[in-house]
């Protein structure tokens, strides 16, 4: 049997090194079937997703998943969590939907959102965004991207820029990476460094220095992962305005990059990477987006399939 | 036991907190709520010298016998206190308080985005992390958690 199957994917915390490794290997194998294989693998089962709050990229990233391992889904894509908004407790949505559907997907902005919903589920519950730290999945894509375009994780320098504070890929990728021997650089405006509270628990697996300044370390990096700065996230347009300039990855930067080195992006991008990016060797975030696609596919042959695939 | 510990009047039955870390006896009255309001004998004494340098507040209640729950607010809050059973004018047990490896429903999360603070019916559980150290963990947001700032449920 294999380990993963009926398992709930909750936190990124909750996996080790082997884990991850046994996800990789299981989305390498996947990638490399033919397209009628691969629908074999779910035959046959619903995926249901409940979104508490939009994201389109990361439900159509499930849905093509699903569809690619011959699956289908239905769910609710907007449901309102507004308090005028008389409505159906979580733990009542996520019963009805686990008669519906084999496997559960659920993004929520409530923090332990996904653990109580595994609580109450009869079917496995795959976590996919929930309260400000948890996006297990996209952490395993974000691994596997770096681990394929890299060929390994260990021993690499990664820098990660942006808002660190509210993007919870970034809270993600970083519990993630602590599996691994890696250097870390975090780069950020000063408002938007990462929370002190989780620094704590980041720092006993990884070490990490923090700067404002992206040229600091730039030469050095394999790997550069950009988030996204939100305007909301600043009291006044201006100072979004002076932050938003010094952060943008342009041609120019990358003339101080290393020759093999990449860059990544969780997407959706606004101008943090300007498009003429897109066609240099460095640019991955394109093929990040469809290793989206497989590793989650992976994950739901594993869940799904008593035996694996 | 010295008689010069013995401010006032002995209880009949009931319980004796010693050792209650200074400071701590009134937030212990509040987390377990002795406020009296039924009637009973309640002495409070506070900053009571206790060793050479060290001072503890004292409470003692009448009718009064700890439930489990009470015994592990305790134990977040005053991990030093004694807790004396009176019966019949006499102490006729005497435990250390500790802390179990898990505390149930008795705190409320201080993550305010927790799910255990939502209409949800769902009540909190925390994993005891370090018991020395007395660290929480909230097992669904998995917030760790400072124990002076806990409200109770
Ligand atoms: N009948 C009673 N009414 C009120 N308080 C009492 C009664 N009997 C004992 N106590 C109090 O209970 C506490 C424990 O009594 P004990 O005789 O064990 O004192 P002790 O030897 O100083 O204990 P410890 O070693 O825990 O400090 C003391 O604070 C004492 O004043
Ligand atoms: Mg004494
Ligand atoms: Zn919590």
């Amino acid at each position: 049997m294999n380990e993963f199957y009926q398992k709930d994917i909750i936190s990124i915390k909750d996996f080790d090194k082997a884990q991850l490794e046994q996800i990789f290997v299981s989305t390498e194998k996947i990638m490399k079937l033919n397209p009628i294989e691969r629908r074999e693998i779910c035959k046959g089962n619903t995926l249901g997703y409940l979104f508490y709050e939009p994201s389109t990229r990361t439900r159509l990233s499930f849905d093509a998943a699903m569809a690619s391992v011959g699956g289908n889904s239905l769910g609710i894509s907007n449901i309102s969590t507004s308090s005028t908004q008389k409505g159906e407790s979580l733990a009542d949505t996520v019963k009805i939907m686990s008669i519906y559907s084999d496997v559960l997907v659920l993004r929520h902005p409530l923090d332990g959102s996904s653990r109580f919903a595994s609580e109450v589920s009869s079917k496995p519950v795959i976590n996919a965004g929930s309260g400000t730290e948890e996006h297990p999945t996209q952490a395993i894509q974000d691994l596997f991207t770096i681990r394929k375009e890299k060929k390994k994780i260990d021993g690499l320098k990664i820098g990660i820029i942006g808002d660190l504070k509210y993007g919870r890929t970034v809270y993600s990728l970083l519990y993630g990476l602590g599996n691994y021997d890696v250097d870390v650089h975090l780069i950020s405006p000063e408002s938007l460094r990462i929370r002190s509270d989780s620094v704590y628990e980041i720092k006993k697996k990884l070490s990490f220095t923090e700067s404002i300044n992206i040229e600091e370390y730039i030469d050095e990096l394999d790997v550069l992962y950009v988030t996204r700065i939100q305007k909301e996230r600043f009291p006044d347009e201006e100072e979004y305005l002076k932050v938003k300039g010094s952060y943008v990855v342009g041609l120019d930067l990358l003339q101080k990059m290393k020759d093999d080195s990449i860059i990544l992006h969780p997407l959706p991008r606004l101008d943090e990477i300007s498009t003429d990016v897109d066609h240099t060797k460095h640019a991955k975030y394109f093929e990040q987006a469809e290793y989206g696609k497989y590793t989650r596919a992976a994950l739901l042959g594993l869940i799904l399939n008593e035996n694996g695939f | 036991m010295q008689e010069s510990e013995l401010m006032v009047r002995r209880i009949k039955e009931g319980t004796v907190l010693d050792h209650i870390d200074e400071g701590k006896g009134l937030q212990v009255l509040n987390a377990l709520r002795i406020d009296g309001k039924d009637g009973s004998l309640i002495t409070i004494a506070l900053n009571v010298p206790s060793g050479k340098f060290k001072k503890k507040d004292i409470i003692k209640v009448e009718n009064k016998f700890l439930k489990d729950d009470d015994t592990n607010k305790l134990a977040v809050i005053a991990p030093k206190a004694t807790i004396n059973i009176i019966k019949d004018y006499k102490l006729v047990e005497k435990r250390r308080v500790s802390l179990p490896n898990e505390i149930d429903r008795i705190f409320r999360c201080s993550n305010p985005d927790c799910i255990t603070n939502s209409t949800e019916h769902i009540e909190s559980v925390m994993d005891v992390i370090d018991k020395e150290g007395r660290v929480l963990k909230c097992r669904y947001c998995a917030r760790v958690l400072d124990v002076n700032k806990l409200k109770y449920n």
